[in-house]
């Protein structure tokens, strides 16, 4: 599983990078790479099986009196 | 300017309607109907004159600064700095957040009531796909590809029209049973979704005739209104209050119930086409503003280099944020995401934006 997540990236890296150098748009590539890299920082490890912090409970905890008020009992 | 194409009003009517449909019109109903029970469709209409209000201040707004979209007026209104952060707000807590919670409940809908065999990554990574593709070539590509499929949309209708043999208006009664307080509750959820007609503003700079914008606004949010409404009556009317609080999908199973003459039969692959092409549409909307709103918060030549990792980081995030099966999805919309974006995205920053802008005197007259 972690290896075909690698070898996306490796394809997405392959499509974009060369016509990006070749045309000289360093800023397009360096928020490429950020955003490629928070991809990365988020998907392998969903595919090692690691449980990252959901950072919906944070919300939910400031909104909780509102979707207490929102839901049925 | 990183986006050059031009659509007209009708194609951003319909647009919008793509952008609101597909996902309420599975969703709503059920959440609706456990508040308000047989009252749900008054709550629906309430809620399309709330999104109207909104749709209303988000047109005003946008109108004020003509040629300019959500990022780059916020920039105007509130400063450099501010405005920047405002855009970034925007870009990962709204755009991002709906885009890869579309994607989950499309891989959902599909693994919960149509194919549980598959894997959900895979319809994940298809429906990520195929809108990726959409929005690397443009929103007009994007605006044809739904002018083409909207029909389905429309075929809807006849399948209501079909399923009134099954119908008994009694399952309405009594009207108004518990009073004004649930009706006005269960408004909310459906309000939330016709709140998503913000993303408008990143679509008016692009009309050929931005003065239309308010008439767009208006007219995509009725028709989907009365879609809803649709719905939620075919499936009240067909099972009633109680059966139809208890299904996750009602509007699906009202269309299975259709049997005219042991013939016509099995009408749901008209929702689950609707569903599909419409879901692609939706998960579109969202990725391009996510995309093109990134180039102008970064002031980029072209915004399509980001396109890909964009896709990778809705696909991640539709697995982290929303759950892993439909019970955990249903429970994140009204815990999470309606109070969340409907609050500070649909109606706090837009009020707040154009409260300053009007205090400060940026941006022309309205109209």
């Amino acid at each position: 599983m972690v290896i075909v997540v690698v070898l996306v990236f490796l394809v997405i890296i392959a499509l974009e990078v060369p016509g990006l150098v070749k045309e000289k748009m360093w800023r397009e590539l360096t928020a490429f790479a950020v955003l490629l890299s928070f991809g990365m920082a988020l998907s392998i490890p969903q595919a090692l099986g690691l449980q990252l912090p959901s950072p919906n409970a944070p919300i939910e905890l400031i909104f909780k009196p509102f979707a207490e008020w929102l839901t049925p009992k | 300017m990183p986006e050059k194409g031009k659509i007209d009003s009708k194609q951003a009517v319909l647009l919008m309607i793509s952008m609101i449909l597909p996902t309420a019109i599975l969703t709503i109903p059920a959440v609706t109907v456990k508040t308000a029970r047989q009252d749900a469709w008054l709550s629906v209409m309430v809620a399309t004159l709330a999104g109207l209000l909104i749709a209303r201040l988000v047109v005003s707004l946008s109108l004020r600064f003509p040629g300019q979209t959500l990022f780059e007026f916020s920039e105007e209104i509130l400063g450099k700095a501010l405005g920047k952060m405002v855009g970034f707000l925007y870009i990962w807590l709204f755009f991002l957040y709906i885009g890869s919670g579309v994607v989950r409940e499309f891989g959902v809908f599909l693994v919960t009531a149509v194919m549980p065999a598959t894997p959900i990554i895979v319809f994940l990574i298809v429906v990520t796909a195929v809108a990726g593709y959409a929005v690397r070539n443009g929103l007009e590509v994007l605006c044809r590809f739904n002018q083409l499929f909207i029909p389905v949309t429309g075929l809807l209708v006849i399948v209501f029209l079909l399923s009134t043999l099954d119908m008994k208006l009694d399952r309405l009664l009594p009207v108004f049973d518990a009073g004004l307080a649930p009706i006005v509750k269960s408004a909310v959820t459906p309000t939330m979704w016709l709140g998503e007609i913000v993303t408008l503003a990143m679509i008016i700079p692009y009309l050929s005739k931005p003065k239309e914008a308010h008439r767009v606004a208006v007219l995509s949010i009725l028709i989907t209104g009365f879609f809803l409404t649709a719905s939620i009556m075919e499936a009240l009317l067909i099972f009633g209050p109680n059966l139809t609080g208890h299904w996750i999908f009602p509007t699906f199973n009202a269309t299975r119930v259709v049997s005219i003459a042991n013939f016509l039969e099995r009408l749901e692959f008209i929702v689950i086409m609707a569903w599909v092409l419409g879901g692609i549409v939706k998960v579109g909307v969202f990725y391009y503003a996510v995309v093109l709103g990134s180039a102008q918060c970064l002031g980029l030549r072209d915004y399509r280099p980001l396109v890909l990792p964009v896709g990778v980081i809705l696909v991640a995030l539709s697995i982290l944020l929303h759950g892993e099966n439909i019970v955990e999805v249903l429970h994140y919309i009204p815990h999470v995401e309606v109070p969340f974006l409907l609050i500070v995205f649909e109606v706090g920053i837009p009020l707040l934006l154009l409260i300053v802008a009007l205090v400060r005197g940026k941006g022309g007259k309205s109209n």
